[in-house]
């Protein structure tokens, strides 16, 4: 029997279009959504952004929400996406009811845009509580799912910082070749915000021009902002397009770069591939993650050329159209990639002159070709890099599972208790800990003691979940943005902001350059993990996962969780369970 | 002078929340990357912030700020002929 993923619907929204058609027309016509900062306010307005041109007002309208309560743009964009996913793909909200969805967002900020803003005044103000209630990762999903109307829907949230939307839609893919879902609406949504433009700014990555990936001139990359979501689903005939393989590795090198030989986008690649049955040189066009910072340019063309050699297909970067949209590049490439398939083009490189030494030289755009198969790459801090295969026409079939492998839990630790972290030192130097939160030496300290246990120097995957990840850095940081009127903020607490921090740094000690997610859902985060880490297994894929389950709170959250009449978090909560194939 | 370097010393020491370390283990022309103190691109980071917050210096880029934070020396020399704080 027939067995493939199709992608039968996709909704985007980001700086250079409110929707497919108005995507395609600027990619075609090389129009640049980058530009002057309009909605976001920063004291560092000198900065370019990609930022959609919308307001929050028009947005709503557009959705027919008459509710005048403030909104973040993370909730708001990923809605009409989804939206315009649905109605592409010919499904209503009625007739999904009939029918078992998930919905599976990637996003990092969540509705920071909003609480950033409130922050401060919410330690006091009860007429602002209602701002939690969208913030966190996991709860901003649901709000797009009860904006959508999708009530009956499993919601989903993964927060591998850059990479989570690709991430997202490599996990609807898994779900639906298992049958654990008919429908899956998978991708990601991110709104600008003064937390990660000022966060960027520590990294000294941020372009004070318009970025230009794959320049020897490059000088960083944009902040850009929107959302876009496919439908997918299994064997469908109306598809638009296949997806045909992927790959999700970690580098494994550093929270903020990547490794000079480009080791996890190469991996990655290679995974995708293979999945896909196909060659390199069947892929005729790479759209790249081209950030546009020195980095991140240099490493991914050394993977690139770790992969195709001399045979190098069309490469662009389109993130000179839209900025870089973090968390939700995954999905809005992904759409960009089938918006050129079908219309026979590759969207071109803007801004590019002068090439890299040792670089990959870029396309300015080609027209009038017919595109079988591209990749679509995106990577995150941490070295979180996935890749995926998109198909223009039927892939080759994918195997229908015939064993199921059992596992059992063979480590389970837990640790409660900040007083215990002193015994880090048994398997990390002060030095090596020097920036190390509390979480993250809790997180490290149960993952190696759990390995430890468990006979394994390094697991073949890690997943981690978690509500809020780093709280006690990302909210100081967050005061540090305030107090300190955007200057002189520290680096090391917002490289430790994003929620795949602890997933990633647990690969990069352990060297594990296998399978990494982060799943940043609420409560039902571990579960998440748990079901992603059993799937694995159970398919063969690997032999063993670390899955770990992390979260804290400060002073000041607690009390806000408490007058939101919700269940105090705890102060430091840290669990790692090695699973092993029987 | 003498004042400037240890001052520099504890701030890099506070900053960078180096556990185990004290000003006198820090020598004067010791490199402070690589094979020296060990410290690494987000400390160099860290230390572009030092030099903001405290003296009132902006550098634009890491590659610039790479041959100011060779040593405690180089930086205090830096610092004497350019602070506005």
């Amino acid at each position: 029997m027939k067995s493939f993923i199709s992608v039968t619907g996709m909704g985007i929204i980001c700086s250079i279009g409110k929707d497919a058609n108005a995507v395609l027309d600027a990619l075609k016509k090389g129009e640049s959504g980058i530009g002057q900062m309009q909605y976001l306010q920063s004291k560092h307005a000198y900065l370019p952004v990609g930022e959609v041109k919308l307001s929050n007002d028009e947005m709503k309208q557009m959705l027919g929400i008459e509710d005048a309560t403030p909104m973040s743009r993370t909730s708001l964009m990923g809605a009409i996406a989804i939206g315009e996913a649905l109605q592409q793909a010919g499904l209503t909200v009625e007739s999904l009811k009939q029918k078992r969805v998930a919905l599976i967002s990637g996003t990092t900020v969540g509705g920071m845009d909003l609480t950033e803003n409130y922050y401060q005044q919410m330690k006091q103000d009860d007429s602002l509580l209602y701002l939690p209630k969208s913030n966190e990762c996991g709860k901003s999903t649901d709000e797009m799912a009860q904006l959508v109307g999708l009530d009956g829907a499993e919601t989903c949230t993964i927060s591998t910082a850059c990479s989570s939307a690709l991430n997202a839609i490599i996990l609807g893919s898994e779900m639906l070749k298992r049958d654990e879902v008919d429908v899956v609406i998978a991708g990601g949504s991110e709104a600008l915000s003064k937390f990660h433009l000022n966060g960027f700014h520590t990294l000294m990555i941020l372009d004070k021009e318009r970025c230009r990936p794959f320049d020897d001139t490059r000088a960083g990359l944009n902040l850009g902002e929107g959302a876009a979501f496919v439908v997918l689903q299994k064997n469908a005939e109306n598809a638009l397009a296949y997806v045909s393989g992927y790959g999700n590795r970690c580098d494994a090198f550093h929270q903020t770069a990547s490794s000079d030989n480009g080791e996890g986008a190469y991996l990655a690649m290679k995974d995708a591939l293979e999945m896909a049955g196909l060659a390199p040189n069947a892929i005729q066009y790479v759209n790249a993650h081209g950030t546009g910072t020195p980095n991140n340019d240099i490493s991914e063309s050394q993977s690139l050329k770790r992969i195709f050699g001399d045979n190098m297909p069309l490469v662009s970067s389109t993130k000179s159209f839209t900025g870089h949209t973090t968390s939700a590049s995954g999905s809005i490439e992904t759409v960009i990639c089938i918006l050129a398939m079908q219309n026979q083009f590759v969207p071109g490189n803007l801004g590019w002159k002068n090439p890299i030494d040792g670089g990959v030289v870029p396309t300015l755009g080609a027209e009038n070709i017919a595109l079988q198969h591209v990749i679509c790459n995106s990577f995150g801090f941490g070295g979180n890099d996935s890749s995926m295969v998109i198909s223009l026409t039927e892939p080759a079939t994918f195997a229908a599972q015939s064993e199921e492998y059992a596992y059992s839990v063979v480590a389970d630790e837990t640790l409660q208790d900040a007083e215990e972290l002193k015994q880090l030192k048994e398997f990390v130097s002060p030095m090596e800990s020097r920036r190390m939160g509390k979480l993250m030496k809790a997180a490290h300290l149960v993952s190696l003691r759990a390995l430890q246990k468990a006979n394994l120097a390094c697991p073949d995957a890690i997943i981690t979940a978690t509500s809020r990840g780093m709280l006690e850095t990302s909210l100081q940081f967050l005061d540090d943005i305030n107090q300190l009127d955007e200057e002189t903020l520290k680096p090391t607490l917002f490289m430790q902001s994003t929620h795949n921090t602890l997933s990633s740094a647990i690969a990069i000690r352990t060297k594990c350059y296998g399978y990494n997610s982060t799943y940043s859902h609420g409560d039902d985060s571990f579960k998440w993990a748990m079901r992603d880490a059993e799937r694995l297994i159970q398919t063969g894929k690997v032999q063993s996962v670390l899955v770990g389950c992390f979260d804290e709170s400060t002073p000041d959250f607690s009390q806000i969780a408490q007058r939101c009449g919700e269940p105090i978090p705890a102060d430091l909560y840290a669990k790692a369970v090695v699973l092993v194939r029987k | 002078m003498e004042q400037l370097v240890l001052t520099l010393k504890e701030q890099i020491i506070e900053t960078l929340n180096l556990e185990e370390i004290t000003p006198d283990d820090i020598e004067n022309d010791a490199p402070l990357f690589g094979d020296g103190l060990g410290l690494d691109s987000i400390d160099a980071l860290e230390l572009i912030v030092i030099l903001d917050k405290y003296y009132g210096i902006k550098l634009g880029s890491p590659a610039e700020a790479k041959e100011i934070f060779t040593s405690i020396n180089t930086i205090a020399d830096y610092v004497v002929k350019n602070r506005t704080k």
